[in-house]
């Protein structure tokens, strides 16, 4: 029990918290929050032919499942996975390369891979279409190679966006993969390849599993945005292949506007990254409880 | 019988010899100590064993197979970690299976084997636990039997009481040798504290600077070093240099200057032929040295010095005294604080006499390099410059 | 010397590092040669000139981009930092009853697709018809920033060593005095890199920008994907390569922000 006296201290503490967070707790609460109650609300009203009618109904969302609207989430959900998974194949060597090198280089190379990452997102996309035109560079290197004979469409293909979203997210996977790979005790690799295990072995039973919260936190750091991308695929994606980023940017930015389906829309998209969240949550809390047992 | 031995084994890290022309035999079932200061190239050594680096030159064979190029997965050598770097996301169970999962044994045998090894270092009822919920000599523990259930035919021990504190070091010290009893496998232990090494080993090489300085028995090196390291670097000694002055059948007579112009007499046995006139070193160990207040009556083979005490420390088991003879320094254990009849102790700047069987000195070495004005004392700075410019 | 599996490992691993440098370097060292390249068209080298920086001086719209995206970044970091510093203040108190609540409304912005807080806050301003323009670009700069700016500072506080709290009352500091000459400075490297953080992503921003900004308020994200979709990039080759160059400013030059930019990753 608390006297009288320390109840009076925990009093005053919890006043001062309350005054300095609560500046905080109202932006949010203003610009976060209501905002995801108006976009509910809108989701479940009438779409006329120009604006929005103030009549309940679930047109927008019936609409998702019947007007075609589920290709550009799968599209989305497949560039996630892709975008993902390259990063982690290509993120993992080289995050192993930078933990393991001395200090003095350690330094230089975080740089190296920061550098891109605190250069404008906007420029660093607009490098690619440079480089990837059809009167660009590596078409102009490919030809003076012999191994085309006239330019090919390289920019404003799948494969393009698959490509700049890796460049552009690639440091989302490193800088975490490398912050548990730092701190990763090397002499466990001598101590299972004492023990029998060899390369390879020893990566899949220690390394791996000692690495799995870098994996975790990677993954959903490059997943997430790759999900909601829109500038990438409006940059150098094509207009055939519309994802729901764009689907989504198009209901809002293009008139007649239609804000119960971008609402409808969006929360759909919040849906996926919710179970995402959740599926990724339950796998860790499994990680967690067994060894906490 | 399988021995591992050292051909001329070295090894270079960059311009750095780490290890230099080491030649060794190690008997099987034998508990063997590699014993020096840090940086002597002991634990590189230990890794060439292990299959973590490859030697530079040189060849290691276990019985009469080289294992030199072998990754460690294909050699029968086990290591026990400074730090255990036991698997932080395995239970107990899981760290100590590993091995034989690596080798795909059917399950009951590895739960079997498991829980028998389990039961050999006395932790059988730990095994679901995680490595950060066990205590470090548990850990320690746990190490071992990971690295014992794979039969190895040989165990290495890179410094592995190194992060316990005292009492379980004592402890597990014990424990250690009658695993070592009960597996019958060898044993080769890396260590920089010569307690442990000279208690746990059949036999020890002291190591300095990429080379072995001395290997034998621990009895064997602590009683009659063979160089002025290996005197140091087991247990705490007085080195005394003079010249020899007369060579009889037993013993020979040493003038030693004392630094202030005065010239000690004292007899010493020896070992190894010396010619008249060279200048000798001598090792004499402290607890050798008798201390009284009262002359003693004098004999033919005790040596018989004045002195003054500098200095007395209490240590409980044992009172060590500082006790100047001219400029030379003498460091004495006498096992209780010396008390007399006249129920005085021995007290800070008082006359004593020191006297010791001439049998008691051990000559280390001919033509030493310097003469060593005092007797240095635990003076690592000293010691190391002094060990620097001996010879190895 | 032989071939070992762990050599092979090795070198793998530089390999796989290079080849990513390589992949991360190329299209931005093409992007800063073609800013000098004398051609309006992209592939080939028709010689060197500076003229596409000069036009970039005359132009008045990417002048006033300019202005506008320094505007909202600043006063977005400033506004952020501040409810930031106040919030993980606030934080500190691990006793304080809405704690969990604040935390789950500072961390959620960031497991959610930037877009949807674009999508949102737009129709926030229109459905309280609020004419989108700087204010409104403003609001949602610091509703996105503030997330960083307090999981910052608050990680800073959190290896804070309160005995120095403690030594300076033994000593005889009054509360005010303590909090503004011992924790203050001491939190400063932390308000330092969120400030950073927040002003970097502010002049980032592409996305919530584009929901929230109303015609005729452009900043230069928003004025370099129109000038690239109308297709006159070649000053955009010379204003992007300003703009790399002061990220290297940021990044190299200044080493003591170097090392504040990677404490606060």
């Amino acid at each position: 029990m608390l006297s009288s006296r320390e109840v009076l201290q925990e009093k005053k503490k919890n006043l001062s918290s309350w005054l300095l967070s609560l500046p905080s707790m109202i932006w949010l609460a203003f610009f976060f929050l209501v905002p995801y109650l108006i976009v509910v609300f809108y989701s479940f009203l009438t779409q006329d032919i120009y604006d929005v009618k103030f009549e309940f109904s679930l047109d927008a969302y019936r609409q998702i499942f019947t007007n075609g609207y589920l290709q550009p989430f799968f599209l989305s959900f497949k560039l996630a996975i892709y975008t993902v998974v390259i990063c982690l194949l290509l993120g993992f060597p080289v995050a192993y390369y930078m933990a393991r090198a001395n200090d003095k280089l350690k330094n230089t190379l975080l740089i190296l891979i920061i550098i891109p990452f605190w250069t404008n997102l906007i420029i660093r996309i607009f490098s690619w279409r440079i480089f990837l035109s059809y009167s660009g560079v590596l078409n102009g290197v490919l030809m003076k190679l012999g191994l085309i004979s006239q330019p090919i469409e390289i920019l404003r293909t799948n494969l393009a966006v698959i490509l700049v979203m890796v460049y552009v997210y690639l440091p989302y996977m490193i800088l975490p993969l490398y912050s548990v790979l730092e701190k990763l005790d090397f002499t466990l690799l001598n101590a299972a390849m004492d023990l029998g295990a060899n390369e390879i072995k020893s990566f899949f039973l220690i390394t791996l599993p000692l690495a799995i919260e870098g994996i975790f936190a990677g993954s959903l750091l490059v997943f997430i945005p790759a999900l909601g991308a829109y500038l990438i695929p409006q940059l150098v994606g094509n207009q055939q292949s519309l994802y729901i980023g764009q689907v989504i940017t198009y209901k809002v930015k293009n008139i007649p506007r239609n804000w119960p389906m971008a609402s409808a829309l969006s929360l759909t998209l919040l849906f996926m990254v919710a179970i995402m969240l959740l599926i990724i949550y339950a796998i860790y809390r499994h990680h967690l409880a067994k060894r906490s047992s | 019988m399988e021995n591992i031995i050292l051909h001329n084994i070295s090894k270079d890290f960059g311009t750095f010899r780490a290890v230099d022309g080491v030649n060794l035999t190690i008997k099987s079932g034998e508990l063997f100590s590699f014993l020096g200061p840090s940086g002597c190239g002991k634990t590189t050594l230990l890794r060439m064993i292990a299959g973590f680096e490859t030697p530079t030159e040189g060849s290691i064979y276990l019985g009469d197979k080289n294992i030199s190029d072998l990754p460690p997965y294909k050699r029968e050598v086990n290591t026990i970690f400074q730090n255990y770097s036991l698997f932080p996301h395995m239970t107990v169970f899981d760290n100590v299976a590993f091995g034989l999962k690596i080798k795909k044994r059917p399950k009951t045998e590895i739960k079997d084997r498991v829980h028998e090894m389990l039961k050999l270092v006395k932790m059988e009822d730990q095994a679901n636990k995680y490595p950060d919920q066990i205590s470090g000599g548990q850990k320690q523990r746990i190490a071992i039997a990971r690295a014992l259930i794979n039969k190895p035919r040989v165990l290495l021990l890179d410094e592995p009481l190194a992060a316990l504190d005292l009492k379980l070091r004592q402890h597990m010290l014990i424990e250690l040798m009658d695993i070592h009893d009960a597996v019958g496998i060898t044993f080769i232990y890396v260590t920089h504290d010569q307690g442990e090494a000279m208690s746990i080993s059949d036999r020890l090489a002291v190591m300095n600077q990429g080379k072995i300085v001395q290997e034998g028995p621990p009895d064997d090196i602590y009683e009659r070093p063979t160089s002025i390291f290996s005197a140091y670097f087991i247990g705490e000694t007085n080195l005394i240099t003079g010249d020899v002055y007369k060579v009889y059948d037993d013993y020979l007579e040493l003038h030693c200057p004392d630094g202030t112009g005065k010239m000690l007499k004292l007899d010493s046995s020896f070992h190894k032929p010396v010619s008249e006139g060279t200048r000798i070193t001598l090792s004499l160990r402290p607890e050798k040295i008798a201390i009284s207040r009262f002359k003693p009556r004098p004999q033919d083979d005790i040596n018989i010095i004045k002195g003054q005490i500098e200095d007395i420390l209490y240590l409980g088991s044992h009172t060590q005294y500082i006790v100047r003879v001219g400029k030379l320094k003498f460091r004495v254990f006498s096992q209780h604080k010396r008390v007399y009849f006249d129920d005085k102790a021995l007290d800070w700047e008082e006359e004593v006499w020191l006297f010791w069987h001439d049998t008691d000195t051990w000559l280390i070495e001919d033509n030493p390099l310097d003469i060593l004005t005092d007797a240095e004392l635990d003076d690592n700075g000293n010691l190391q410059r002094y060990v620097k410019r001996s010879k190895v | 010397m032989k071939l070992s599996p762990t050599k092979v490992y090795k070198g793998l691993n530089l390999t796989a590092f290079s080849l990513v440098m390589i992949f991360l370097y190329i299209p931005i060292l093409i992007l800063i040669v073609f800013s000098f390249n004398d051609s309006r068209i992209i592939s080939g080298w028709q010689g060197f000139t500076f003229k596409y920086y000069i036009q970039l001086f005359h132009n008045p719209a990417i002048g006033e981009a300019f202005r506008n995206t320094m505007l909202i970044a600043g006063l977005s970091t400033v506004i952020s930092t501040t409810l930031g510093i106040m919030a993980a203040l606030g934080l500190e108190n691990k006793q304080f009853k809405a704690r969990k609540g604040l935390l789950a409304l500072i961390y959620t912005p960031l497991v959610i697709p930037d877009i949807l807080m674009g999508v949102s806050l737009a129709l926030l301003f229109n459905f309280t018809r609020i004419n989108t323009g700087m204010v409104t670009v403003l609001i949602a700069h610091v509703t996105f920033c503030i997330s960083y700016t307090v999981i910052v500072i608050q990680s800073r506080l959190e290896g804070f060593d309160y005995s120095l709290v403690e030594a300076a009352a033994d000593l005889g500091a009054k509360p005010h005095y303590i909090f503004w000459r011992i924790k203050f400075p001491l939190m400063l490297p932390g308000i330092i890199a969120a400030a950073l953080l927040a002003f970097t992503l502010s002049i980032d921003d592409f996305i919530i920008t584009f929901f929230t900004s109303g015609r005729g308020f452009d900043t230069l994200p928003i004025y370099v994907e129109g000038t690239i979709r109308r297709g006159t990039i070649t000053t955009i080759n010379a204003l992007s390569t300003l703009m790399i160059g002061f990220t290297l400013f940021l990044v190299v030059i200044t080493k003591r922000i170097r090392k504040i930019l990677i404490s606060a990753l």
